[in-house]
């Protein structure tokens, strides 16, 4: 026997999803339409609002109803700075961490050779115009630490080099509270490798004499 | 407890990684004497799962594993250390490595000289300001190790290569010496770049370019002409770094 072809239709559409094979997309469909049709309308008119009101900001690219995202259009955040992540659920982390004040860039994406994602995929050039707009004095790069995101902060970097803006990273090394004993291996030893002076750095002008 | 298919603590590279379903990941992996095949490592997108520190490529590691098939189940993976993540372009170089790997090998071939050509590669990227070296090199003994091109100090018949002598080298066969016009793709290269070449002598600049060329031809011929990812983001900063 052979489905409906609206049921049929439903089912390639929930395959759309990441990590949703033919059997997940089918219990899905099963789910939405017998025990949860009161959900499944909330979901298609969820959906068709989100498709049809969601743009991305002109400034910061992130997902926002306004051609402004309330970030970008608050005048008490401080212009100079430009923090530039992977994805909103970033940006979000980040305004939970309440560490920073400036203002943000969404790549909504990284670079991934081995996934064909490559520079003009992650909305580079949006980003450059929005970090040359002399406004901006520092561009702090708080992409992933995996080698995509790694890879993504070292193509941001080359393109920022020597056209106006500082460029930092955020840094990485031991989790905060953390034991020797008890921290990953990989992390301990990078903490090693990217150590820190202690030692202040010579002033000429504090030697006596 | 027997596990069927069970595979305990062997040398491995992680090679790509991809999410699958909710909180695992699907890695491809390449070890000495199972080859380059996929993994699955169940949990390991938890916020703490305990792999997060230990799934990352170019970094060695000591993979077990169980599970038939084309996918099976990693069990455990430890970190081995003694090599510094790669960041800027040596990170770019290494997605180079593993591309050319995930292209030139076939699924569960056994490839131990193929391992430790990779493995050499990147303790070496790590290290070296000569990466241009470390490319050539190990785009050349990969090829040789997999049986895609033979000794350079030899020629078509078998005879030493002359270093004064010009050779025209073509694509998955040895090279012979120049003589007129030479039909389908190319290089024409002097003996002694093409010795300096299989002595992994890259000190000179005119040995560089060569080997650049003839690599290229090499790979071109086997792979086609569709573009090496990582090669095209590689020659992108370059660009806007000179
Ligand atoms: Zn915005």
């Amino acid at each position: 026997m052979k489905n409906p072809p609206a049921l049929d239709q439903l089912i390639a559409a929930l395959k759309v999803l990441p990590g949703v094979g033919p059997k997940t997309a089918q219990r899905m469909a099963f789910h939405l339409l017998q025990r949860d049709k009161a959900g499944a309308d909330k979901l298609a008119r969820a959906l068709d609002r989100a498709l049809t009101k969601l743009t991305h900001c002109e400034r910061c690219n992130t997902f926002s109803e306004t051609p402004l995202c309330s970030i970008c259009a608050d005048p008490e955040r401080r212009p100079d700075q430009l923090c530039v992540v992977e994805m909103p659920a970033d940006l979000m982390t980040l305004e939970q961490a309440k560490c920073y004040q400036g203002l943000y860039f969404v790549l909504m994406g990284r670079i991934s050779p081995l996934d064909n994602i490559g520079p003009k995929d992650v909305n580079l050039d949006k980003l450059m115009v929005r970090a040359l707009d002399e406004v901006v004095e520092e561009v702090v790069i708080a992409t992933n630490f995996t080698a995509e995101g790694e890879v993504t902060a070292h193509m941001i970097a080359e393109l920022l080099k020597e056209r106006g803006p500082k460029v930092s990273r955020i840094a990485r090394g031991m989790p905060v509270g953390g034991e020797l004993e008890y921290v990953d291996l990989s992390t301990l030893a990078q903490a090693v490798y990217e150590r820190k002076s202690l030692t202040p750095p010579a002033d000429p002008s504090a030697q006596p004499g | 407890m027997s596990q069927q298919g069970r595979v305990d603590r062997q040398p491995g590279y992680l090679l790509h990684t991809q999410p699958y379903r909710e909180t695992s990941l699907l890695v491809e992996v390449f070890t000495p004497q199972h080859g380059r095949f996929t993994l699955v490592a169940r949990g390991a997108r938890r916020p703490r799962a305990d792999v997060r520190g230990v799934l990352l490529p170019f970094q060695p590691l000591t993979l077990s594993w169980f599970g038939k098939g084309e996918v099976r189940t990693l069990h455990t993976a430890e970190w081995n250390g003694g090599v510094p993540q790669l960041s800027g372009i040596r990170l770019v170089c290494g997605f180079y490595l593993n591309e050319l790997m995930l292209k030139l090998t076939a699924r569960d071939d056994a490839e131990p000289r193929a391992f430790t050509i990779y493995d050499q590669a990147v303790r070496a990227l790590a290290q070296t300001h000569s990466l241009s070296s470390v490319l050539r090199r190990y785009e050349l003994r990969l090829l040789q190790a997999l049986g895609y091109a033979g000794s350079f100090a030899c020629d078509l018949h078998g005879e030493l290569i002359d270093p004064a002598a010009d050779y025209l080298c073509r694509g998955g066969a040895l090279p012979e010496r120049a003589s007129g016009e030479a039909a389908g793709p190319s290089v024409c290269l002097p003996g002694a770049e093409l010795l300096a070449i299989e002595a992994d002598d890259y000190a000179a600049a005119s040995t560089r370019r060569a080997a650049r060329s003839l690599l290229r031809l090499l790979l071109t011929d086997l792979l086609g002409e569709e573009p090496l990812a990582s090669r095209e983001l590689l020659q992108a900063i370059n660009a806007i770094a000179d």
